[in-house]
């Protein structure tokens, strides 16, 4: 009589049917198989989803598009454009054009991110009508904001300062792109920051991030690679003019387009390609309210 | 040959697996789409309704100025006729409907008053954080309001406030109150230093600012003045935003000053203004006419034959009025050493040659000077505190130091014969405040 394994013995005589040992690792192994290509199948076609991130300068850029920079981004927008909305006069520096004949191209010099006056002490007791453009501001605040002059600043760099009266600044915006070799990849890195300065006891105070407690309130930050940092409308400052007067001290800017970096904007131009690259923070914004 | 039950078992649960696997990513791939989609959305929502609410604010300041502004002419309507009519003429989103709030009355725009028709509201020197003289502070108002209150004394005449309702069937969240707020200022005309108006509607505006020495301005001294916008009429300007086809149309950036430039001077040189400053010294005995003179002296007024002396020193009450409809007369105006009780003295020629008026000596009693259709020579190089204002007709000449408020019309520009040197005096402003033509400035502001 031929002998029984006591495993199979032990499940007939319960009745019941299994898997053996070698086919147990063998299902482990198809198993382990089907997963490895799941992931990788997904991995591959959810690769945008990655979010993988780099360190520079301290901070954290994730890669774009990134979803949770894209929910501060519309935090950040929706409190910069109520700003913007109270603002007596909004002071764009950097970008394209600063002036019409003495700076046609720029791109000039935007404040530095650690620029955190509340008060243009200049403009206190200056005239409104002398104050007509962000040239004007630049010169009138030259003492004031030379030290924090950007060198070598990026087309895509920009400081937004909203102000009422003449003196009260009540916000400062920031962007700055950053190229930079990171783990090997040639990268674009883009930080915008908003940082309120809360006015509503009379004297300045600036308001930290209510989950982190440090400042700037509001930022996101994301990079691409810099094959793909091309754009129908490339991130950065535009300024407009009317005229340039200086006998008649009417120095009249237009409004300034102001395109931010857009966490969730896929970037690449392609000249074939009927999409373009867009950011869906634009703004086109008046020097006086 | 048929797989083995207990393997077809284990691929099937491997399958089973995978499929789960598949439909969470797929799920979660989808939820995440989706609430970039929502979020965006809900932010383009924001932003349109940000600049909805903004151009209804806009549309409060037109029909305000439209019942109240200081111009050549005003509507009859109410301020609430002149929003429903802007308002209905206004194409929104098919979904979106808004109209005035019907449990909110529209309020009157109050009257802007000023000499010579009504006794102006009291005027204080404004300041941008803190109330002053009754006067509200002015930041939160915008620079293009605050950068022409400023310059010296203004009259806050309130704020009106105006409520709409928006409603949309795609989505009853996005139903709205927009509440706009608009505050009045009535601005003496005297408080900007130099102005070179246009006259839109009965002469013409100026193509570009006129020509200036080197350094005329002083930096303390405020000039205005609206030109085209067309780079090849006014050097000055940039084709960055200019429409080169059909009708020149100004950015609205420059609506106040056109209030200032433009539609307060031709209210200024209308007969209905001038009619009621000589109506207001008739009425004082203070009219002399060189075709039929008075049969009384007027006070401050010597005559002789053809040629009139105003002495400033001695005229009597806040003002008088020399009429030369013939052109035939010629009017000297001597200064007054000390300082007085502010005037208004207006040289009218409506036909002939221009009336020849000769400033000379010093003057320290502040007057306003309406000037029509005369040739103006300074004599001396006097030093003379008040308001200067040159219509279309009248040519200037000799030198003069000026201490107020100059204007004069932009395309015929006397500064090429008239050696003129303004300096501004805050003293003056609030001398002349009381008797100066005045505008009306709104700032409207919309919440959500």
């Amino acid at each position: 009589m031929k002998p029984v394994s006591p495993g199979r013995l032990a499940r007939s005589r319960g009745g019941q049917s299994g898997f053996s040992v070698v086919e147990g690792i063998g299902g482990l192994v198809v198993f382990a198989l089907l997963m490895g290509a799941l992931t990788y199948g997904m991995g591959s076609l959810f690769s945008e989803q990655a979010q993988p991130q780099v360190a520079f300068g301290q901070q954290a850029y994730a890669r774009a598009p990134s979803f949770d920079n894209f929910r501060d981004a519309v935090d950040l927008h929706a409190a910069f454009s109520n700003a913007v909305d109270q603002a007596d006069s909004v002071i764009v520096l950097g970008g394209a054009r600063s002036h019409p004949t003495l700076d046609p191209n720029g791109p000039s010099s935007a404040l530095s991110a650690s620029f955190e006056d509340c008060v243009l002490t200049a403009a206190a007791a200056g005239g409104g009508l002398r104050a007509y453009s962000s040239w004007d501001q630049r010169q009138l605040n030259f003492s004031q904001f030379s030290a924090y002059f950007t060198a070598s600043p990026d087309p895509a760099d920009f400081t937004i300062l909203t102000v009422q009266g003449l003196s009260r600044i009540t916000s400062i915006t920031q962007q700055r792109r950053h190229r930079a070799v990171v783990n090997g990849q040639d990268l674009a890195l883009y930080e915008v920051t908003y940082q309120p300065v809360d006015w509503s006891s009379g004297m300045p105070s600036l308001p930290t991030n209510a989950s982190t407690g440090t400042r700037p309130a509001y930022s996101y930050r994301v990079y691409y690679a810099a094959a793909e940092d091309v754009w129908s409308l490339p991130p950065g400052a535009t300024h407009y003019w009317y005229r340039a007067d200086t006998a008649w001290t009417r120095d009249h800017e237009g409004p300034s387009r102001v395109v931010f970096a857009d966490p969730y904007a896929l970037a690449g131009q392609d000249g074939s390609s009927p999409v373009s690259p867009m950011s869906r923070f634009i703004y086109f914004l008046a020097q006086q309210r | 040959m048929k797989a083995p039950r207990k393997t077809r078992g284990m691929a099937s649960f491997a399958i089973f697996l995978f499929a789960l696997v598949s439909v969470l990513v797929l799920v979660a791939n989808f939820k995440l789409n989706f609430a970039v989609s929502s979020t965006s959305d809900a932010y383009d929502s924001f932003s349109s309704q940000l600049v909805e609410k903004n151009g209804i604010a806009q549309l409060v300041k037109e029909s305000v100025l439209a019942v109240g502004e200081t111009a050549i002419s005003t509507s009859s309507g109410t301020l609430q006729s002149e929003i429903q009519a802007r308002l209905s003429s206004i194409q929104f989103p098919s979904d979106v409907t808004i109209s005035l709030d019907p449990g909110t009355p529209v309020p009157p725009v109050p009257a802007n008053p000023f000499f010579p028709s009504a006794a102006p509201a009291a005027a204080s020197q404004p300041a941008y954080f803190t109330p002053a003289g009754g006067v509200r502070a002015l930041a939160g108002m915008g620079n293009l309001l605050s950068s022409l209150c400023l310059l010296g004394p203004v009259a806050d005449l309130g704020r009106l406030t105006v409520v709409f309702d928006r409603s949309t069937s795609v989505s009853a969240s996005d139903n709205r109150t927009y509440t706009v707020n608009a505050d009045l200022f009535s601005v003496p005309l005297t408080n900007v230093d130099v102005v070179a108006y246009g006259l839109p509607v009965t002469g013409s505006v100026p193509g570009a600012a006129p020509a200036v020495p080197q350094g005329f301005f002083a930096p303390d001294v405020s000039c205005l003045t609206v030109t085209s916008n067309n780079p090849s009429s006014d050097p000055t300007a940039f084709g960055d935003l200019f429409a080169s086809s059909g009708t020149e149309q100004l950015p609205y950036q420059y609506r106040n000053a056109v209030s200032f430039c433009w539609n307060a001077y031709e209210y200024l040189w209308s007969p209905a203004y001038q009619n009621a400053l000589l109506g207001t010294a008739l009425l004082g005995g203070a009219v002399y006419n060189f075709s039929s003179p008075p049969d009384q002296d007027v006070p401050g007024v010597t005559v002789s034959g053809t040629s009139a002396t105003v002495d400033c020193s001695a005229v009597v009450g806040s003002v008088v009025a020399i009429v030369d409809p013939d052109g035939t007369g010629s009017v000297t105006v001597v200064g007054s050493p000390s300082p007085g009780a502010p005037f208004v003295l207006v040289v009218r020629n409506t036909a002939g040659q221009r009336t020849p008026v000769t400033f000379t000596g010093d003057n320290a009693r502040p007057a306003i000077f309406y000037l029509e259709n005369a040739g103006v020579t300074f004599a001396g190089n006097p030093q003379i505190q008040g308001a200067l204002f040159l219509d279309p007709n009248t040519t200037a000449s000799g030198s003069v130091t000026w201490f107020g408020h100059f204007s004069f019309y932009g395309p015929t520009s006397p500064l090429g014969t008239l050696g003129i040197t303004v300096a501004d005096s805050p003293a003056v402003k609030a001398s002349l405040a009381p008797l100066a033509p005045r505008v009306l400035l709104v700032s409207t502001s919309a919440t959500r």
